[in-house]
């Protein structure tokens, strides 16, 4: 086994590596900006290593600092975590450079899935479906891609070739508003990854985007973990998901078939480690093949739950070379798991992100509820990096148990200090259509608000506002008596003492 | 002390005179009310009913985030509410409104000119904070008097961006 491992990572990510080493008897060595000093990973890792200034660029992404880093701390392995380094290429490259393992997939494997032309033509190669689109062509003029247009058929959507995360997207109803929808994609891709090039895909209507978790070994086993529902989003990005999916679950061949072809589309570009396959599903149950993530997820606790298996150290073993210790009928999923994202944002105010330190905090505990958090009460909450500050996952027999619990746990939760989704999560597990599971991508943007459903209480919001408002003037009177001591603490202190002699 | 709070609508005449009781439209009932982690978050036991809400103060009115619902309330007491409707309850929709950073973060780009006339909704200001482009829009119709950032600008939180006449 490795004796110590490198997390290129912050936040719950960070944290969340750090239990799967200790529980493997594995060292730890944290990095970490200027801004994170006192962050939970700084505290939890065995060793912690400042890597320069708050901005992204000039920490997490310096790639000469993380390696001069893990020589010095004779790491063995570097495990990237999601976001920053995770899909860089020339990070896994430089690793194995540096003779220093990186937990994930060959460089090879994340350049074949990082271009998603390339991905698409490799996959479609190995028969797997894909959107119908321009992929397969590379990059199109506007003018070209206009006289294509009217072929793939209306609606349309066109997506960044480097993109990611929405920016550089957008839908298209009518013909006549192609053009200008092109330019402004381009401007947005060019803006966001430095490359304007763009393509149309289908744009599937009442879609489902259901990701399958797939594991493999340098042995050349593939098995995937079941599938994870990740429609509820909120522009391009998600916001809740559960294991398994409300569609897919009836249907055991549908999952057979569309895990057959997740390992399928893995295989095509040699992969290993754990990956994930994202499928777009529409109600006929025809699956497209939408993307494929070279890391671990966000939402990778929900496939746990259910499967029992721990993705990250699973990871660590594949990375060393061990096979993998499940075949595909070891896995069974096991009761229903559903993940909230705690962002610091205001729900109440077009979800604009909330900075400032976390004044206290209650976790949610009990049967089945998990918590992966980066923060804790004295924690200062900076402008720099993504807003996730917690994940609350629960766990129960069945999707009603589930969410019932996530009910629960989201109202034991208290952050003071940010303003967080949590309203917003309470929301929608009081919603019909959530708990009916009748919902596709663009449920929260079209048919979500924050006030359905609910049992009102005004006049008990009333009385704490009153008696809120009624404390703050007695003590606005109080404030002005309250005069400082006329005489230093220090003489204070010697006359009390003389005093009680 | 005398208050009278309205939501939704709907005034409520509540009064506290000592710590243990409040009468709500005339009903008396019994109160301990206690804050919890030093702000904002409070726990009241009504009648022995147990309710925990956050409550802050925004803009003249106090945002209750009860059981996962927000309430706006505003709280005025006796002397206020008598000053109010002597001045005819004019409501003051015009003056001078400054658009200060909710966060710190970074000026994206600056769609208006001075002088320039937005309505409602316009955006002002791109600020980008938390990996996240944020609009931040005209709270009602005018005129841009003063823009004083740039793109390219960090701004700290509650630095005044522009202003409308």
């Amino acid at each position: 086994m490795f004796k110590k491992v490198l997390i290129a990572n912050r936040g719950e990510i960070a944290v969340r590596i750090i239990r799967a080493c200790r529980e493997l008897g594995i060292a730890t060595v944290a990095v970490y900006s200027e801004v994170d000093r006192n962050a939970l990973h700084v505290r939890y890792a065995d060793e912690a290593y400042s890597i320069g200034p708050a901005p992204s660029r000039e920490s997490y992404l310096r790639i000469d600092k993380i390696l001069d880093v893990a020589r010095k701390t004779e790491s063995d392995a570097i495990h990237p975590g999601y976001g920053f380094l995770a899909e860089r290429e020339e990070f896994a490259a430089a690793c194995e450079e540096a003779g220093i393992a990186y937990i994930g997939p060959k460089p090879s494997a994340i350049a074949a899935m990082g271009d998603k032309a390339v991905a698409r033509a490799t996959v479609t190669k190995a028969g797997v479906p894909v959107v119908p689109g321009t992929e397969a062509e590379g990059s199109l003029r506007d003018e070209e891609i206009i006289a294509i247009a009217p072929q793939i058929g209306f609606p349309v959507l066109i997506k960044a070739t480097a993109g990611g995360g929405g920016k550089g997207m957008r839908e298209v109803i009518r013909p006549e508003d192609l053009s200008g929808a092109l330019a402004a994609a381009r401007r947005e891709a060019e803006a966001a990854f430095g490359d304007g090039n763009v393509y149309l895909e289908k744009l599937v209507t009442g879609a489902r985007h259901i990701e399958f978790q797939i594991l493999a070994d340098t042995h050349g086993n593939v098995i995937h973990l079941g599938e994870r529902e990740c429609s509820l989003q909120r522009r391009h990005q998600k916001v809740l998901e559960e294991s398994p999916s409300p569609f897919v679950d009836p249907h055991p061949e549908l999952r057979a078939r569309m895990g057959e072809v997740a390992c399928k589309a893995a295989a095509a570009v040699d992969y290993v480690n754990a990956g994930t396959i994202e499928f777009l599903v529409d109600k006929e149950q025809s699956f497209y093949f939408l993307e494929m993530n070279t890391r671990l997820q966000v939402e990778h606790p929900v496939t746990e739950a259910v499967t029992g298996v721990d993705i990250v150290k699973e990871q660590i073993r594949i990375a060393r070379g061990r096979k993998l210790r499940y075949t595909q009928e070891d896995v069974s999923l096991n009761g229903w798991a559903v993940e909230c994202r705690i962002n610091a944002e205001d729900p109440y105010n077009n979800f604009l992100p909330s900075t400032g330190q976390i004044k206290s905090t209650i976790l949610p505990t009990g049967p089945g509820v998990r918590v992966d958090t980066g923060v804790y009460a004295g924690f200062e909450v900076s402008p720099y990096y993504d807003s996730l500050i917690s994940k609350l996952i629960c766990w129960g027999e069945g999707r009603g148990e589930a969410i019932l619990r996530m009910r629960r746990a989201l109202e034991e939760y208290r952050i003071v200090g940010v303003k967080t989704t949590i309203p917003f999560h309470q929301t929608i597990m009081n919603s019909h259509r959530f708990i009916a599971g009748h919902f596709d991508t663009r449920f929260i943007e079209e048919r979500f608000e924050m006030d359905e459903d609910r049992e009102l209480r005004p006049e008990i919001a009333a009385i704490l506002a009153t008696l809120v408002a009624h404390r703050e003037s007695q003590m606005a009177a109080q404030i002005v008596q309250r005069g400082e001591r006329d005489t230093s603490n220090w003489k204070w202190v010697g006359r009390y003492e003389r005093m009680h002699r | 002390m005398k208050y009278a709070t309205t939501l939704n609508d709907k005034t409520y005449i509540i009064e506290i005179n000592d710590d243990r009781h409040i009468v709500v439209d005339g009903v008396e009932y019994a109160i301990d009310f206690a804050s919890l982690a030093g702000q904002s978050l409070y726990s009241l036991l009504l009648d022995n009913e147990s309710y925990e809400s956050f409550v802050e103060e925004r803009e003249e009115a106090w945002q209750v985030l009860l059981r996962g619902v927000l309430y706006e309330v505003r709280v005025a007491d006796e002397r206020e509410e008598r000053l109010r409707k002597a001045s005819g309850g004019l409501a003051v929709s015009g003056g001078e409104f400054s658009l200060k950073a909710p966060m710190p973060g970074l000026v994206v780009a600056v769609p208006v000119a001075e002088g320039q006339t937005v309505v409602k909704g316009d955006n002002l200001i791109i600020l980008e904070s938390m990996k996240m482009q944020n609009e931040l829009k005209a709270p009602r119709d005018g005129t841009v008097s003063r823009v004083r950032v740039k793109a390219g600008d960090s701004v700290e939180h509650n630095q005044v961006l522009a202003t409308m006449a």
